[in-house]
């Protein structure tokens, strides 16, 4: 018998639990807007400066379109572009460096080093040498947003190709596979689970970042994305779109999350390289 | 142990001369000949191979693993190599895959020195993780023979890997992915995927190493059985320590002494693919068990 049958009886009592989960966590985010929605309409609290939640709501749905003008959609955009944009230049630069790590005793350490000294460090820390060096750009955002993505990214494509299995790199030179088919063919989808995982951490970081710089250019005057948006919110005093601006970055960071998970439960899961 | 009628067949679709080899077994005791005479065409030559390991700091100590090895193996022939454990064997096995050097002598497959793998050599490994996870057994097979074949056209490399898992036993399991499978229906694919790629010579490293009695004798027999109904016997060479499986497999069976690896015995095989309580086939085990009892004593 399979193991693939053998497991069949497992999937509906851990799909039954997994609803109970799923129903539990809605429950405890619903109670906790219920809590929000009170706490304001019957404690003494000034909605100036703390709205209710179903002000912020509306001003969420408002700015989606529904009921009121789409302008909050520029304001995603502007910011799932940057980070999008930065996400596919960390990428190509965590194959590069990995790549070299993998033929070079001197690259390998090289990335060692450096993946050990700018992992610690905020990389919002680089913004105002960023703005030095690109003004109050889309490169500067671009640069700290990178900074914070590539080296998570390239650390674990590292560890993953280090975890390769040596029978699977063998049979790929038995199949006379050259180093980029090697790469391609072996080496990255044996360390996708790794790989995953890296640009998962890499997102999260990248995410705070973007908004956290925006913020920054927000307060200068320029325009931008989601973080511009909230700041801007503030200086005029709409406090529930600045709390709508805040409701979006969190729906959109677990919106990536299940992105994630989704790939995963297509991929890794799927191929019994990573636990479900 | 329980025979198949394909496996006795297998013992007797062996050519003209092999078969008069074959009628009683002779042991070719060390400095004896190593190639016996009117064999078919020889597709591997391994003349005075040695192959030794580097150790230690600055890699200046030299530690011989195989000795003065000297062997031919023929088109469509098994031949096993035994020995005891640390003998050398699967080392001489991954020199002839091209995964290391040789630091002596010379080993050619069709005339031609190795010198790095290729896939004229496919390698079946004792590790169950030699599939590709990310693909399905039908695409692991046709992984194989996509890389052989790079401008076989698709139905046929459809064809060919569907014929292939079904002489494996695996077309229930053709679209499952290799976390579902057991060890056992693992080897078998890396079976399929291997014998698909066509090479000149199949080179298995104790592939049922890993496996419980049960499924070990059952690969035994169904490799025999794959082995003879491919379109042209594939050669093989078969790295064990498995006395009975050597029986079972092995047209020749080459006996390694203790390392470093020398070549002790070469031993005809009247026996191969017959049911383990056959007289020859005992005889021949028995044998083998004592040469080995003294290459260990």
């Amino acid at each position: 018998m399979s193991a693939h049958q053998t497991h069949a009886p497992l999937t509906f009592g851990s799909g039954v639990s997994a609803v109970f989960d799923r129903s539990r966590r809605l429950l405890v985010v619903l109670t906790m807007f219920a809590i929000w929605e009170l706490a304001v309409r019957l404690g003494d609290v000034n909605t100036l400066l703390f709205p209710t939640f179903s002000a912020v709501v509306v001003s969420l749905l408002s700015g989606l379109g529904f009921g009121g003008r789409p302008e909050l959609w520029g304001y995603i955009w502007q910011t799932l572009s940057v980070i999008l944009q930065s996400f596919a230049i960390s990428i190509v630069l965590a194959i590069i460096l990995t790549s070299f790590a993998l033929v070079s005793r001197f690259a390998k350490d090289f990335l060692y080093v450096i993946t050990g000294m700018f992992q610690p460090l905020p990389s919002i820390a680089l913004l105002p040498m960023a703005i030095l060096w690109f003004g109050f750009t889309r490169e500067s955002l671009v640069f700290v947003v990178v900074m914070s993505m590539v080296w998570p990214v390239a650390s674990s494509l590292t560890v993953g190709s280090a975890t390769v299995s040596r029978t699977l790199v063998s049979l790929g030179r038995n199949y006379e596979l050259g180093a980029v088919g090697t790469l391609l063919q072996i080496m990255l989808p044996a360390a996708l689970p790794m790989l995953i995982s890296g640009l998962r951490v890499g997102w999260g970081f990248g995410w705070r970042t973007v908004v956290a710089a925006e913020l920054v250019f927000g307060s200068t005057g320029s325009s931008g994305g989601i973080g511009w948006y909230i700041n801007n919110s503030r200086l005029f005093m709409n406090v529930a779109d600045g709390f709508a601006g805040i409701l979006l970055v969190i729906i959109i960071g677990l919106a990536m999350e299940s992105v994630f998970l989704f790939i995963q439960k297509k991929t890794t899961m799927r191929w019994g390289t990573e636990a479900a | 142990m329980v025979s198949t009628q394909g496996s006795i067949v297998d013992a007797r679709r062996i050519g003209g001369p092999m078969r008069q080899a074959a009628r009683s077994h002779v042991i070719h005791i060390e400095g004896a000949t190593t190639q016996a005479p009117n064999r078919g065409e020889v597709v591997v030559s391994i003349e005075h191979v040695s192959i030794s390991y580097t150790v230690g700091s600055g890699k200046r100590k030299v530690i011989p693993a195989v000795e003065d090895v000297s062997v031919d193996i023929q088109r469509g022939e098994k031949l096993i190599i035994l020995g005891p454990s640390g003998c050398g064997k699967s080392t001489l096995l991954m020199a002839l895959g091209g995964f290391i050097p040789i630091s002596g002598g010379t080993m050619k497959v069709n005339g031609r020195p190795v010198s790095r793998p290729s896939m004229e050599r496919i390698m079946v490994f004792q590790d169950f993780n030699q599939l590709l996870p990310w693909m399905t057994v039908t695409e692991n097979v046709q992984w194989g023979i996509r890389k052989r074949n790079p401008k076989m056209k698709a139905e046929e490399v459809r064809e060919r890997a569907r014929r292939q898992v079904e002489l494996v036993g695996l077309s229930r399991q053709a679209d499952q992915f290799p976390n579902t499978l057991s060890g056992g229906q693992k080897q078998r694919c890396a079976i399929a995927r291997s014998f698909a790629a066509t090479p000149e010579i199949l080179l298995m490293d104790e592939p049922f190493g890993a496996l419980d009695a049960i499924n070990r004798e059952r690969m035994q027999q169904e490799l025999n059985k794959i082995w003879s109904e491919q379109e042209s016997p594939t050669t093989i060479a078969f790295v064990t320590h498995d006395v009975a499986e050597a029986v079972l497999l092995g047209h020749r069976i080459m006996v390694m002494t203790n390392g470093p690896g020398r070549v002790r015995a070469i031993v005809e095989n009247p026996a191969v693919g017959r049911p383990a309580d056959d007289p020859e086939f005992m005889q021949l085990c028995a044998d083998l068990r004592e040469l080995l009892k003294e290459e260990i004593a």
